[in-house]
């Protein structure tokens, strides 16, 4: 009788049962959106199940727990009061305690970058190298939003947020969800479910946020603005590309080169041709297996201690932040760009910036679209668009760079 | 280097905040753009190195497809195409190609076809053909 949840449920008393109540709310309705709104499900779900997982009422120390959060956060566990116990956490960890220490660790951003590394064509970039500075130009959210967290720590007295943890929710300026965890993990753990799940699901919400801040940036004459044909890109400027890419961004910033590393050997194995074996792999079943244990162990650290808080409600509030000044970055050199080559260039493909690969290109292209019926923005937008991907990645480097060793 | 405040937020204040923030967001912009400058820089250094231009192959090669078909008499076709090819696909077999495709066409033997030149005409796809790439791509969001 003792064992069961119900029992737990009830000797935890009121304030803690109540809480556990919401918590598994929140995990019903984030699953009600991944499964019925189809908001980035892929992630969505898993997130939401592995919070319903941890959220269970379960006796203390009870054998039955999946995810001991206090291993990973409370210095009583740690060794030196600050490393992560791995031996112990062997030994006394459940299932996602486990599987948590590839977030923990650092590996599965990485690996699931390799997958995206397969599944991006660098082509566009190569074929009209000026639009990577549209991937530069949104990272401002990411920036400006990293301002935002620290001015909303000065005035709102409940609200805590040091450089690391304005750093980690600036990152969700990005738009993303590997690179925010990636940073997270790193800089601010406690939190990572709340940074993860506002990143992912600002993402799926895209097509919404997008469109209006276009709109408004953009003159109606500009929007209308026919690109003229990519060139045709060789196959040997796409395999030297990835080598380059990854030679230049660990000279200068060696913090970046996990990520973007990672997203160059990915995109080597596809464009190479030679080990079409292993590229396959990589993104499909490799990212698949990773994605599964990102998403439950990250959903999984959403205790009701970490997650129903003042922060969390911050965290939602400046994850939109960034993401809207992201997009009105990449629009703000869009029209500098379109200006200055005298209406050559769309400034709609500025707002496809922000990484959410390929999403924000499709909204460039069905906003343009609509203006112009016969203007196809879709391949001018994919070169700001996986811009933007090294772009969060340098940005995260940064950070990663400033702020890790304090 | 960091004071306290700073990174636990407790106690921040405002001008603090705004200095900190502001310091940070012009360093690492900063360095963004360095990165991403560079690389576009080795992108127009790519585009010196391996690629030829097309328009001066091009006007060598802008002729007329004309094809002598045994009973018809000689036909020409403008052959239309969405993408330009790319430098190394051999043209041999993009001839082979569009004379297999004019032969089933005209339900006749490719060896009554003879390609005499190809020539890229302008992009008029069908409004239902628009159409139908429109909806494509919106239904993936």
């Amino acid at each position: 009788m003792q064992n069961t949840g119900f029992y737990a449920l009830i000797s935890s008393g009121g304030i803690d049962a109540i809480k556990t109540i919401i918590m598994l709310a929140i995990a019903c309705v984030l699953l009600y959106l991944a499964i019925v709104k189809k908001f980035e499900p892929l992630l969505l779900l898993p997130i939401a199940f592995g919070m319903l997982l941890s959220n269970l009422p379960m006796i203390k120390d009870s054998s039955a727990i999946m995810m001991h959060t206090e291993f990973f956060t409370d210095p009583e566990y740690m060794t030196d009061g600050k490393y992560i116990n791995v031996g112990y956490i062997c030994q006394h960890g459940g299932l996602l305690d486990l599987l948590y220490l590839g977030v923990k660790l650092g590996i599965y951003p990485p690996l699931i970058f390799v997958g995206i590394g397969c599944m991006t064509d660098f082509g566009p970039l190569i074929a009209n190298p000026k639009s990577i500075l549209l991937g530069a130009a949104a990272q401002f959210g990411v920036f400006f939003t990293f301002i935002g967290a620290l001015v909303l720590s000065a005035l709102v007295p409940s609200i805590y947020f040091g450089i690391k943890e304005a750093a980690s929710i600036g990152i969700i300026g990005g738009a993303d969800g590997p690179t925010a965890i990636y940073v997270t993990k790193t800089l601010a753990p406690s939190l990572l479910p709340a940074i993860a799940v506002a990143a992912y699901s600002y993402m799926a919400l895209i097509p919404v946020i997008q469109p209006p801040i276009m709109k408004l940036m953009t003159r109606k004459k500009d929007r209308m603005i026919v690109m003229e044909q990519l060139r045709p890109v060789s196959k040997t400027e796409k395999i030297i590309f990835p080598i380059v890419v990854t030679i230049v961004v660990g000279l200068i910033i060696p913090d970046a080169v996990a990520l973007v590393g990672c997203l160059m050997l990915g995109n080597l194995l596809k464009e190479s041709g030679v080990a079409d074996r292993l590229a396959n792999m990589a993104q499909n079943e490799l990212m698949n297996i990773v994605t599964l244990f990102l998403g439950v162990t990250v959903g999984a650290t959403a205790t009701a201690s970490s997650f129903l808080s003042a922060q969390t409600i911050g965290i939602v509030v400046l994850g939109l932040v960034a993401f809207c000044f992201s997009t009105a970055g990449g629009l703000f050199l869009g029209n500098i760009m379109c200006w200055l080559t005298k209406g050559k260039v769309n400034p709609l493909i500025g707002s496809a910036g922000v990484s959410a690969v390929p999403m924000a290109a499709r909204v460039s292209q069905t906003v343009g679209q609509k203006e112009n019926p016969s203007n196809f923005l879709l391949m001018h937008a994919m070169g700001p668009n996986v811009a933007g991907v090294i772009g969060s990645a340098v940005a995260a480097g940064v950070f990663l760079a400033m702020f890790s060793n304090i | 280097m960091y004071s306290q405040e700073l990174i636990t937020g407790n106690g921040l204040t405002l001008s603090e905040a705004l200095r900190m923030g502001g310091i940070t967001t012009l360093t690492g912009l900063s360095i963004v753009f360095a990165v991403l400058v560079i690389l576009m820089i080795v992108l127009m250094l790519f585009k010196v190195i391996f690629y030829k231009d097309p328009k001066k192959q091009a006007v060598k090669e802008a002729k007329l497809v004309s094809l002598e078909a045994g009973v018809d008499g000689p036909t020409a076709i403008y052959v239309t195409e969405g993408t330009e090819a790319p430098d190394d696909i051999d043209e041999n077999e993009l001839i082979a190609v569009l004379t297999a495709a004019v032969a089933a066409s005209l339900n006749t033997s490719t060896y009554n076809l003879r390609i005499k030149s190809y020539r890229r005409t302008d992009n008029k796809m069908p409004a239902w053909n628009k159409a139908g790439v429109t909806e494509t791509i919106n239904n993936r969001f």
